[in-house]
């Protein structure tokens, strides 16, 4: 049950940000609800890779080792940072416009688009 | 020759050397020149890239140029490296997006006008190309998404590119979201395979998959974000909202991006899935997705009184023909009697379908780009008798409509011919949802017809004029295109189509293009 | 003619037969046409709008059919299920994640179990 601690933070926080996106009203809070969900993938990637009483992946640098933790997984995840920081910038300067046009950060009110 | 070695490679770097230069070129002239050399130079490489996987076969590039596995000193080899994997589906799908682009991009070089930043618009549009062309090319999962990150992250750009206009800026903002999570579902996807097969690269977990729950869990994430993509009911609600406020040549081309996403979708569910994944359930998922796009996309679009929104939401609809033909073919997979039945002739409907709804919906966005270009609104109640105004609009408007309701002798009759024909055969009221669709698809631009171009000449419309020669260019791209697959059905379906087809049920061929002979 | 043929499993389609027989169709409706009254200038009394016997408004604003107005017995017919559907499409962000979640689970439900 211990082992499988970051699974169980991977799946609780993934859950914390879906409810975030659906049911929070404040344009700002899904934003962040957006980013805890990023959080949560990277994390998911990281503990894959993960393997009891590994090293870390260099052979430089790693010293006596039995074995080494994946790499692939933390290349995965930093590509995964970067675009989720492209993501949430691009958002947050669309929340940005979205006030200056609409004056109010109520996703209930953003809706002249329906039908 | 030596040098079409690099072809798959060559189509990705030339868009992405002209995104990167054009943010340089601030000048009018330069950048239209730019803009239009690169998108030439593009169709070209992907005329060149569809001739070469029809004489060699699928091709293998691999990045870094040396072997795609790594030996071990124990003598097991295992993938490495990232590979780009063509075969005849990927090319079909590059060769439709080419084309489809250089139309909207030579478009909207006039709407370039209007605007002071014009150079982020040609990189965007540009980087969108790469994004778009590597999902069609790549044969490794994770490189599959981080050009789908790089896919949406520009059109987020694009769509919002008309910052004064409250509308676009909410589009865009509720297509980031959405888009956004689904892209991180399909990550977890990635990861789960990941975790258990220890690669990412699409042919090697295709010959070692055996499904399991995981794989299931995986399979349902990788579903569920693509559907979203490509616009299936119900996760369609964005398409509306996002193709309607952006600029007019964007929506044109977001078409093909959506059918690339419809591409990752089925070659996860043929080539790495395939006939694994025991039972019917999937297949019948896509279809019954299919069947609720077609229906409810028209049904919503009768109504509405804004041209771009009801030409998505005709969108939507066309997406479910395709879902629905492909899915059917999908059924079949498990048995060559049911193929050669009905299973084959749907997949040649729905491949077929792609580029016919590429190039047909292409022009209707673009003719409705003219519309708001020349008129300076698109809705419908205050357009009216532009048909004296605008000659050339009307004509590609009507060859475009005649195509998308399937009216004989266009492409659309061909592609819905097949698909009704081995519908009926499963079940007939799979034939009778697609029939009423395409009446429906009918009566609504008759509407549009009636009401933008023909009526009585309204006193606030009498001064418009007919768009500038560069957008009936682009338009005429693509109506060429539609004339050219209508008088050559046969050529087509035997020389773009049927390869398709071919290649996308053989997934023996696919993984052994990868993994050659006797490889673990 | 082999030429232009497409064999679905069920029948075949042929686009130059079609053009053929639509070229014929049209010689014999100019045919037709042309047996009729060829005294018709444009400008004179013959090239207006018939408005009921109302004078015709000079504007083609008020004289065009709006596109609100089209298909309105369509719409009125089926009106319950277009209230409905026109209500689930709300323009909410919320609302179209809630769906994309519920979809998820039905496809995982059918797709699990």
């Amino acid at each position: 049950m211990i082992d499988n601690l970051p699974m169980i933070v991977v799946g609780a926080l993934f859950v914390m940000g879906l409810y975030g996106i659906m049911f929070k009203r404040n344009i700002i809070k899904i934003a962040i609800a957006v980013s805890v969900v990023e959080s949560s993938t990277n994390l998911f990637l990281i503990v894959l890779g993960y393997r009891t009483g590994g090293s870390i992946p260099v052979y430089t640098l790693a010293g006596e080792f039995k074995k080494m933790v994946l790499p692939t997984p933390q290349a995965l995840t930093l590509t995964a940072i970067v675009i989720g920081l492209a993501t949430t910038a691009l958002l947050l300067s669309l929340i940005m416009l979205l006030y200056k046009h609409y004056k109010t950060l109520d996703v209930y009110e953003i809706r002249r688009l329906r039908g | 020759m030596s040098w079409q070695v690099h072809l798959p490679a060559l189509i990705l770097t030339i868009p992405l050397l002209g995104a990167f230069v054009s943010i340089a070129l601030t000048k009018p002239r330069l950048r239209n020149f730019w803009f239009t050399f690169i998108l030439a130079a593009t169709a070209v490489l992907a005329f060149l890239l569809w001739r070469r996987v029809g004489a060699y076969g699928t091709l293998i590039y691999v990045m870094g140029g040396q072997s795609w596995n790594f030996t071990l000193p124990s003598g097991m080899a295992f993938p490495i490296r990232i590979i780009m994997e063509v075969d005849a589906f990927g090319a079909f799908m590059v060769l439709t997006g080419a084309i489809s682009a250089l139309a909207s991009g030579l478009f909207s070089i006039r709407f370039l006008d209007r605007v002071h930043d014009g150079n982020k618009f040609v990189s965007l549009f540009l980087l969108l190309l790469t994004a778009m062309l590597g999902l069609e090319v790549t044969g490794d999962l994770f490189n599959f998404f981080v050009f789908l990150e790089i896919a949406s992250v520009a059109s987020y750009g694009l769509i919002a590119f008309w910052r004064d206009t409250p509308e676009a800026i909410e589009a865009s903002f509720k297509y980031t979201v959405l888009s956004t999570f689904v892209a991180l579902l399909f990550l977890v996807g990635v990861g789960i395979l990941y975790g258990v097969y220890g690669t990412l690269n699409m042919a090697a977990i295709a010959k070692n998959i055996q499904v399991g729950f995981l794989e299931k869990v995986a399979l349902v994430l990788f579903i569920a974000s693509m559907a979203m993509k490509c616009g299936a009911v119900p996760l369609h609600m964005w398409e509306p909202d996002a193709y309607g406020q952006a600029p007019a040549g964007i929506p044109c081309f977001l078409v093909v991006v959506g059918q690339a996403s419809l591409y990752g979708m089925f070659r996860i569910a043929f080539s790495i899935y395939g006939q694994a994944f025991h039972g019917s359930v999937l297949a019948w998922i896509i279809v019954v997705f299919g069947l609720l796009s077609m229906f409810i996309g028209v049904v919503m679009a009768v109504i509405q009184k804004e041209a771009k929104r009801l030409m998505a939401y005709h969108c939507i609809s066309q997406t479910g023909y395709m879902l629905m033909g492909i899915g059917l073919g999908l059924l079949a997979l498990s048995s060559p009697q049911a193929m050669s039945e009905f299973g084959f002739t749907a997949m040649k409907g729905g491949i077929f379908h792609i580029i016919n709804n590429a190039m047909y919906k292409g022009l209707l966005f673009l003719t409705a780009g003219s519309l708001f270009y020349a008129t300076g609104t698109t809705d419908l109640n205050k357009l009216g008798g532009l048909s004296r105004n605008m000659p050339y609009t009307t004509a590609m408007f009507a060859v475009a409509a005649a195509a998308i309701a399937g009216l004989p002798p266009f492409n659309g009759f061909v592609s819905k011919l097949l698909i009704y024909e081995s519908s009926f055969v499963v079940h007939p009221f799979l034939a009778v949802v697609a029939m009423v669709t395409s009446i429906l698809t009918l009566a609504s631009f008759v509407k549009v017809f009636q009401s933008g171009f023909l009526g009585p000449s309204k006193e606030n419309m009498t001064t418009i004029r007919e768009v500038p020669l560069t957008m009936i260019i682009g338009m005429s791209v693509l109506c060429l295109m539609i004339l050219a697959l209508s008088l050559m059905p046969n050529w087509a379906l035997s020389n773009l189509v049927e390869p398709a087809a071919r290649d996308l049920v053989n997934q023996a061929s696919y993984i052994q293009a990868v993994m050659g002979s006797g490889l673990q | 003619m082999t030429i232009g043929t497409i064999y679905t499993g069920f029948g075949y389609w042929n686009v130059y037969a079609w053009v053929m027989f639509f070229a014929l169709g049209a010689l014999i409706v100019l045919c037709i046409r042309s047996t009729g009254r060829n005294d018709y200038e444009k400008g004179t009394y013959q090239d207006e709008v018939f408005y009921g016997g109302n004078p015709v408004p000079q504007d083609g604003q008020d004289l065009a059919v709006p596109a609100s107005s089209s298909y309105w017995g369509f719409t009125k017919a089926i009106a319950s299920f277009y209230d409905l559907l026109v209500g689930v499409h709300t323009g909410i962000l919320s609302d179209y994640m809630g769906l994309l979640i519920a979809t998820a689970a039905v496809i995982s439900l059918l797709i699990l179990l």
